[in-house]
């Protein structure tokens, strides 16, 4: 594949890094010479200097048989109009931005970026999966659908524990898939009966993430 | 006397400029006297809008003129000449890298007295060299009246 | 009308006077207090400082409630984003953006914003009165 990477910063080198091992054609685009220096002392020939948002830039750079564009530089703006002009000048199929304010991900999105990676919200999903007592963790995103893979505890105290599947609250296009409880893993049926202190893992939309916790672990008295 | 030089391989680039021709032979009399050989290397530098591979006809045939030109010049100053053609994104680490494989022992580059925009200008591809050649590295730059009409 | 002006440089501060005279609401928003200097003394609208590419400091500004979004900051790519935030997610009924890159002009203006390319604009201004 021919990846353009917009940002020759620590990210954009050590991504290059990785993805030159990988085999794949790679050239980084960085305004500022003395990182391009730099890079091209340490990689060779894989760095033009310039603005990764300059249409001319881009032009340059071969942009239009470029399989991927991948922008990590330190700012937001510069990210999104880089992945805009290479997806709406250059029609480059896939475009990756990095978000450095968690905040612009759904807007990023909402203006045609194929993905978006969110290195705060990545850690704070680490943080997540590392503190047990977190009762919902993300364990996959199925992508191009909105659909994740999330694994919850049933809380002892919860309301959900003893009802059946089809008593539960559940939001819409949300399935629970697996139960890990004391006899070991179940596929639930409707009649499948919760178990306190159970492993579920569901399928939910991303934004009915909240709805599938609150229907699962919410307590008795806050029904 | 002086200490012998000790260097058998000469790596002469070339890219179909006047000042070609001079250098190769400034390179074929040094080699003779060593007994040692010449490397012409002609590189292609490939715009990144084509893949590092891909076929350039006008560029390759005028490539293919130069080095012919060059193995006849080597005839013709019984000076042994290997002639070869590069395609890369860039000339001077193409020819630090063609340095390093080959184990040269000195680049000989030729450069035109050219003042672009009113002032003399070095240009990427010597500089490069100078710096991060592992090898000796002689320049050989034109006289300004032969540039210069 | 209610005008929410991104960036207090020279053109966003003039802007500002121009519409207040006319009577218009104004809110001026800049990443710099000191930016707010250049607004006239008797300037009555409404100075914020704040990040025009936040969503949380457009909403403070008022961008639910404006009628216009006009994005003059002295860098394109921040006129873009914040003019796309204004548009798509505030629906914002009249959104101006600058950008000084005409090449990119060009292309947000296909995409649907509404653009001013003061490289463009100025170099036609200065041939007309060169050549006459």
């Amino acid at each position: 594949m021919y990846i353009i990477v917009v940002g020759g910063g620590k990210l954009g080198y050590y991504l290059t890094t990785t993805l030159l091992k990988e085999g794949h054609e790679i050239l980084i685009l960085e305004k500022d010479p003395a990182k391009c220096d730099a890079i091209c002392e340490e990689l060779g020939s894989v760095v033009v200097r310039g603005d990764g948002c300059e249409a001319r830039t881009l032009a340059e750079a071969g942009t239009e048989r470029a399989d991927m564009l991948i922008a990590v530089t330190n700012e937001d703006e510069d990210n999104l109009v880089a992945c805009q002009v290479a997806k709406h000048k250059f029609n480059v199929p896939r475009t990756i931005a990095r978000i450095n304010n968690p905040k612009n991900e759904a807007l990023f999105k909402k203006l045609g970026i194929d993905v978006t990676v969110s290195s705060t919200n990545l850690i704070l999903e680490h943080i997540a999966e590392e503190v047990p007592t977190h009762p919902l963790i993300h364990l996959l995103t199925l992508t191009g659908r909105n659909l994740e893979v999330v694994e919850i505890k049933v809380p002892p105290n919860s309301a959900a524990v003893g009802k059946r599947v089809r008593e539960l609250a559940l939001p819409p296009q949300s399935v629970i898939t697996l139960m890990v409880g004391k006899w070991g893993a179940v596929v639930p049926t409707l009649d499948t009966i919760l178990e306190p202190g159970a492993q579920l893992i569901a399928v939910t939309r991303t934004e009915a993430k909240e709805a599938l916790r609150e229907a699962i672990t919410a307590t008795k008295g806050a029904e | 006397m002086a200490k012998r030089m000790e260097a058998t391989k000469f790596l002469v680039p070339l890219n179909g400029e006047r000042v070609d021709e001079n250098t190769l032979r400034l390179a074929c009399t040094i080699a003779r006297s060593e007994k040692g050989k010449v490397y012409a290397i002609y590189v292609i530098e490939v715009k990144r809008a084509l893949p590092l591979d891909a076929e350039i006809e006008p560029e390759t045939e005028q490539a293919e003129k130069v080095l012919k030109r060059a193995e006849r010049i080597g005839d013709e100053m019984d000076c042994e000449v290997v002639t070869e053609l590069l395609q890369a994104r860039e000339v001077g680490p193409a020819i630090v890298d063609e340095a390093v494989e080959r184990g040269i022992d000195v680049i000989i580059m030729g450069m035109p007295y050219k003042k672009p925009f009113g002032e003399f200008e070095l240009g990427n591809t010597v500089p490069y060299v100078l710096k991060h050649a592992p090898c000796r590295v002689l320049v050989w730059r034109e006289s300004v009246d032969i540039e210069e009409p | 009308m209610n005008v929410i002006i991104m960036g207090c440089g020279r053109v966003g501060a003039q802007l500002a006077a121009l519409l207040e005279e006319e009577g218009h609401k104004v809110t001026v928003m800049d990443r710099e207090s000191q930016s707010f200097s250049r607004l006239p003394p008797n300037f009555q609208g409404r100075a914020l400082v704040g990040d025009g590419t936040d969503e949380d400091y457009l909403r403070r500004a008022g961008i639910e409630e404006a009628d216009a979004f006009v994005a003059v900051t002295q860098g394109d790519n921040r006129n873009v984003m914040a003019a796309q935030i204004a548009k798509h997610l505030f629906n914002v009924p009249k959104v101006v953006c600058r950008i000084y890159d005409p090449l990119r002009e060009e292309l947000y203006h296909s995409l649907g914003l509404e653009t001013i390319s003061p490289t463009t604009v100025g170099a036609k201004l200065l041939r007309d009165v060169l050549i006459d």
